[in-house]
């Protein structure tokens, strides 16, 4: 087996896992996890494809840098919406405690 | 610098101007700014499609003055010049009753609003896989910002829906490198020569489709959009249902019609015909069931996008042009009539006080106006004549009527059509109960409801120019 095929593989598996994870839980956070694992997934599968020729295509090189960049910028920002509405849900179970 | 760019280039730029100086203006002032943006960028879609129009065929535009194969390319055709010219009518729209109604909205919808339409445009006019990729991902996190505006109750769907569109966003990006991996391009007029029918291709489109299917609420992976579209604000669930979701469908029309070879799009294409059909059907019996005004109005948009996914497939099981216009005056008819149709449906619940279709007992009487606008709106949506929708359904019924082995088409577009006649009369029927009047929590507010009965107005104008909008879609063939 090739590296090429060994890594694409891999990162379908890791994809597959991120999509297991995302259908089996039900918590914000984990579901976020699971999604960043599907990310990673994909971007090993470029980085295997970027190895077909010799020297490395750098174009797909450029595209995972690119989508790294969107992936940390959007789980920043589902974290931030996760925390904030689990404050909520929190103070609305308080509420429902004290009446 | 083209038109198109002109028309790309002012809301982006409008949007990073006021992040940067918004505070300093007042809420009022911030929206007129935004308007007159969207209005300059509706003027230069206007050149850039009269441009495009004239030449008859479609303009690249290569960024930075960079030759083919290196340069991000952007492509003008008659139908993202007309994308172009009817997302910013929208936003001037869906703008204009956001700063006039008393509702209002939070200072924060402005920049969004115009992100929103510039990643719009950005889409209409990108014709590279991977800018497309980014264009869904700006559209996505723009979205989920605009319904977060909502305020607290909204922050959990907001988390929900976002994580969905990265999932989607990921699949289609997925797609992407696998093509890329097969081709060495992105480009996709470049694709479109090189493209063959092998299993690698497939996959690729595969998981591209699955991707931009979720993302675009088509059936069956329509069940985030109900609660995203019913929780966020009225003026953002407006653009949502009208223009959002039909981003992924334009990419969707794109990788299938011109990337995929015609022997794949032909075995697929029944499949999203009949995804389309199910999406009436289901779309429409839950939109009837439901209890909330704007849950109603989300399914309906579920519903709808049937028809164009229907569209969609029978365009590529036929190769016929005239679907490709079918399909794209549903997108604007439909993305006129339901800004309409959930502007008023959120003045209704404003005034009265509820948010439930019993609560609108009597709202012929209570809130004529927003009534109205509901009930013209809904009737684009079942296809009356001569509103925008009937234009739409025509266009995709004569080909079905035609041929009698079509019956089975032909009749899921009819059945559709009772479908959402059923749904609005009973909002209709529900408004007319005078004898059991709700009365309403405060007076009504009469610009607010007439600002939200214009796009309802537009859509039953669209008859009047419909002959140029199907010349212009159809490239002068019909």
């Amino acid at each position: 087996m090739s590296s090429l095929q060994l890594y694409s593989i891999l990162g379908i598996a890791i994809f597959l896992l991120g999509i297991h994870g995302l259908i089996m839980t039900t918590d914000a956070i984990r579901r976020l996890i699971a999604v960043n694992l599907m990310g990673a997934g994909t971007f090993l599968v470029m980085v295997a494809l970027a190895g077909r020729i010799t020297p490395p295509d750098p174009v797909l090189h450029a595209l995972v840098v690119t989508g790294l960049v969107v992936a940390i910028s959007a789980t920043a920002f589902a974290l931030r919406l996760i925390i904030a509405s689990s404050i909520i849900e929190k103070a609305r179970d308080a509420e429902d405690d004290t009446l | 610098m083209s038109y198109a760019l002109v028309s790309l280039f002012i809301p982006m730029l409008s949007a990073l101007l006021l992040v940067l100086i918004g505070k300093t203006l007042s809420e009022r002032n911030a929206g007129i700014m935004a308007i007159a943006c969207g209005f300059f960028s509706l003027v230069a879609a206007w050149f850039a499609l009269m441009e495009v129009a004239a030449g008859n065929q479609p303009i690249l535009i290569n960024l930075g003055g960079w030759e083919t194969g290196l340069a991000i390319r952007l492509r003008l055709t008659p139908l993202s010049g007309l994308l172009l010219l009817f997302t910013a009518f929208m936003h001037v729209l869906v703008g204009l009753y956001a700063d006039f109604s008393r509702q209002g909205v939070p200072r924060d919808y402005w920049p969004l609003s115009c992100f929103l339409h510039g990643a719009l445009a950005a889409l209409w006019l990108s014709a590279d896989l991977f800018n497309l990729y980014i264009t869904l991902e700006l559209l996505g996190l723009t979205a989920v910002a605009m319904v977060a505006l909502a305020g607290k109750k909204a922050y959990t769907p907001a988390a929900n829906y976002l994580i969905l569109s990265l999932v989607a966003s990921l699949f289609y990006m997925l797609g992407v490198a696998l093509m890329y991996g097969r081709y060495g391009s992105l480009d996709v007029v470049v694709l479109a020569l090189q493209s063959q029918d092998d299993s690698m291709t497939r996959i690729a489109l595969l998981v591209m489709t699955v991707g931009l299917m979720l993302k675009a609420a088509l059936w069956p992976l329509h069940l985030w959009l109900p609660d995203a579209h019913a929780n966020a604000p009225t003026a953002v669930s407006a653009l949502l249902s009208g223009l959002v979701v039909k981003g992924p469908l334009f990419i969707l029309w794109m990788i299938w019609s011109e990337v995929a070879p015609v022997v794949i799009a032909q075995q697929i294409a029944p499949l999203l015909a009949i995804a389309g059909m199910c999406a009436l059907v289901a779309g429409g019996v839950s939109a009837m069931r439901s209890a909330y005004i704007k849950t109603l109005v989300a399914y309906s948009t579920v519903a709808q996008l049937g028809y164009a996914t229907m569209a969609l497939g029978l365009l590529l099981t036929w190769q016929l042009p005239q679907m490709h216009v079918a399909l794209w005056l549903f997108v604007i008819a439909h993305g006129l009539a339901k800004a309409s149709l959930f502007m008023a449906a959120g003045e209704m619940q404003a005034t009265l006080g509820t948010r439930r279709v019993s609560g609108l007992r009597g709202a012929t009487q209570t809130v004529p106006l927003a009534m109205f606008a509901f009930a013209v709106a809904g009737g684009s949506l079942i296809g009356l004549p001569p509103s925008g929708g009937f234009l739409a359904k025509w266009v995709l019924l004569e080909p079905l009527m035609s041929d009698a082995r079509n019956w089975p088409w032909a009749l899921g577009v009819l059945s559709g059509t009772l479908v959402s006649a059923a749904y609005i009369f009973r909002v209709v029927a529900i408004s007319f109960d005078r004898a059991r009047i709700n009365p309403p929590d405060r007076r009504p507010d009469r610009l607010g409801h007439w600002l939200a009965l214009l796009p309802a107005l537009m859509v039953w104008g669209m008859a009047l120019v419909g002959d140029w909008l199907i010349r212009l879609l159809s490239g002068g063939d019909i």
